[in-house]
């Protein structure tokens, strides 16, 4: 068995009686005290995550924004500089490896951060389709350390931390900051809805920080609040609602495939893919409908099956995303969710479960 | 932090409590059990009537996380269910003892003796 990893923080985890799990091979904080209070916080206030487990790769070099472009689907070249974006990385085939975000920091260099559990995966396919442009591909996913601010109140933290960004620092930007705790690369991204910052730094800065952020009293959150804030505003994760089988057009992530891109990876394939699945966001009245639960129609037919699910905390109802097969989507929009031996009506959400608060 | 294990009661290894009185159990789950599921967001229990065997399986607890079948700690009838943790599940969290889930009755006396004493449950939550 491979050896669990840990993060910068893991101690200080341990130290603040986090109840610590496996997850993607690193050993990281699942809560502090109650789920619950984590959740609130963030939409309420603001809360902070260790999510020093993703992974950073660089790309440098005068060719840096054409290949990035080429491997993602998502316009990236369109982009300014100093801006993010989010997209699937696909295969030739229209499958996702992964779903990432990129940061145009420089002309001609690039962060791009990828989920904990696909770091070698996307590495060594970026590295198969760099060899045409002039760039450099480096992965220093273990040189730095990854906090997540999220939250209402997560500006004035910064403010409170002396990291001033400027007023034109919106939604999904991004730069590189010497600030009084060492060398930073911040962004204006998040994985909850709410507005935040992702703070990217040395181990000794990201701990000097977090400890400051403790000591200012933001609430820690760990990784089992961090689901349900973004399954409560609908965003994908890796393995769920997307994973190696399936393509961005079978989740509703149409947004992020530009099919008058000039030329990308994956290109051919999803200009011609028929989408099997449509994703449809549902909620039960009582009940859960966990991740693998089958979705089925007015008739007690499976059409689908959910893919994540929890409780939500802000709504107190179990709510759920899952993949319905495109041909068998009820017009009508009525479906159920069997739980063990019982079936329950589902109310459909065209929209996320909860508004984020992000501008 | 350690968990409380009242003296009164009698355990099962999956973590459920027993209050005996004659022929009748009420039964819910530990403090342990609480704590190690973290917040508990959904009860289901079994309708009145319901005969249960010993550790099949009662109902369903969820927290946010998790789902886990309930126990039954001895071979019985379901007289009475308590269907106001259906509305309020957090009370497992809150006060676990007094969030009793079923009442059962008896069907076999002696089963009461396989359960666990006080100090044999510490034991299993020190394991």
């Amino acid at each position: 068995m491979e050896k669990t990893l840990e993060t910068s923080l893991t101690s200080e985890h341990i130290k603040l009686g986090a109840k610590m799990a496996p997850f993607a091979g690193f050993n990281m904080p699942l809560q502090y005290t109650s789920v619950k209070e984590e959740v609130v916080a963030v939409r309420e206030n603001v809360g902070v995550f260790d999510v020093s487990h993703m992974g950073e790769f660089f790309v440098t070099g005068p060719e840096a924004v054409k290949f990035v472009d080429y491997a993602l689907t998502n316009d990236f070249a369109g982009a300014a500089i100093g801006k993010a974006v989010y997209s699937p990385l696909c295969r030739e085939n229209g499958t996702v490896i992964d779903d990432l975000i990129a940061y145009k920091l420089e002309e001609e260099k690039i962060l791009i951060c990828v989920n904990a559990s696909n770091i070698e995966k996307d590495f060594s396919w970026l590295k198969s389709l760099v060899g045409g442009f002039d760039c450099k591909l480096e992965n220093h996913s273990n040189d730095y350390s990854l906090l997540a601010l999220q939250g209402p109140s997560s500006q004035s933290v910064m403010k409170k931390l002396q990291l001033e960004l400027g007023e034109d620092f919106d939604y999904y930007s991004a730069k590189e900051l010497s600030s009084p705790h060492g060398e930073l690369i911040i962004a204006r991204t998040g994985y909850t809805g709410e507005d935040g910052f992702e703070i990217f730094g040395g181990h000794e800065a990201i701990k000097k920080l977090w400890s400051k952020l403790i000591e200012a009293k933001v609430i820690p959150c760990g990784l089992a609040s961090r689901d349900v804030l973004r399954l409560e505003v609908a965003y994908p994760l890796y393995g769920h609602e997307i994973h190696d089988d399936v393509t961005p057009l079978d989740a509703s992530l149409k947004w992020t495939v530009k099919a008058d891109k000039v030329s990308f990876m994956g290109k051919e394939a999803l200009g011609n893919y028929k989408p099997k699945y449509r994703l449809v966001k549902l909620s039960l009245e009582k009940g859960i409908p966990r991740e693998g639960y089958d979705i089925l129609n007015s008739r007690e037919e499976k059409i689908g099956t959910i893919t994540s699910g929890t409780m939500s905390v802000t709504l107190g109802r179990g709510i759920g995303i899952g993949l319905v097969e495109k041909d068998k989507f009820p017009e009508q929009k009525d479906f159920k969710v069997k739980i063990r031996k019982n079936t329950f009506d589902a109310q459909y959400h065209a929209k996320a479960f909860v508004n984020g608060g992000h501008k | 932090m350690a968990s409380l294990i009242p003296e009164t009661l009698k355990y099962t290894k999956d973590h459920e409590w027993a209050l005996v009185e004659g022929d009748i159990i009420t039964v819910g789950i530990t403090d342990f059990a609480q704590s190690q599921l973290g917040d508990i967001v959904f009860v289901e229990l079994p309708e009145v009537g319901t005969v249960l065997e010993k550790e099949g399986t009662f109902g369903v607890v969820e927290s946010i996380k998790s789902v886990s079948d309930l126990y039954s700690p001895i071979s019985g009838e379901v007289i009475e269910a308590n269907s106001e943790l259906e509305g309020e599940p957090e009370k497992c969290n809150e006060v676990p003892y007094e969030s009793w889930m079923i009442k059962l009755k008896v069907k076999n006396a002696e089963e009461l003796n396989e359960l666990l004493s006080p100090e044999a449950y510490k034991k299993v939550c020190e394991e």
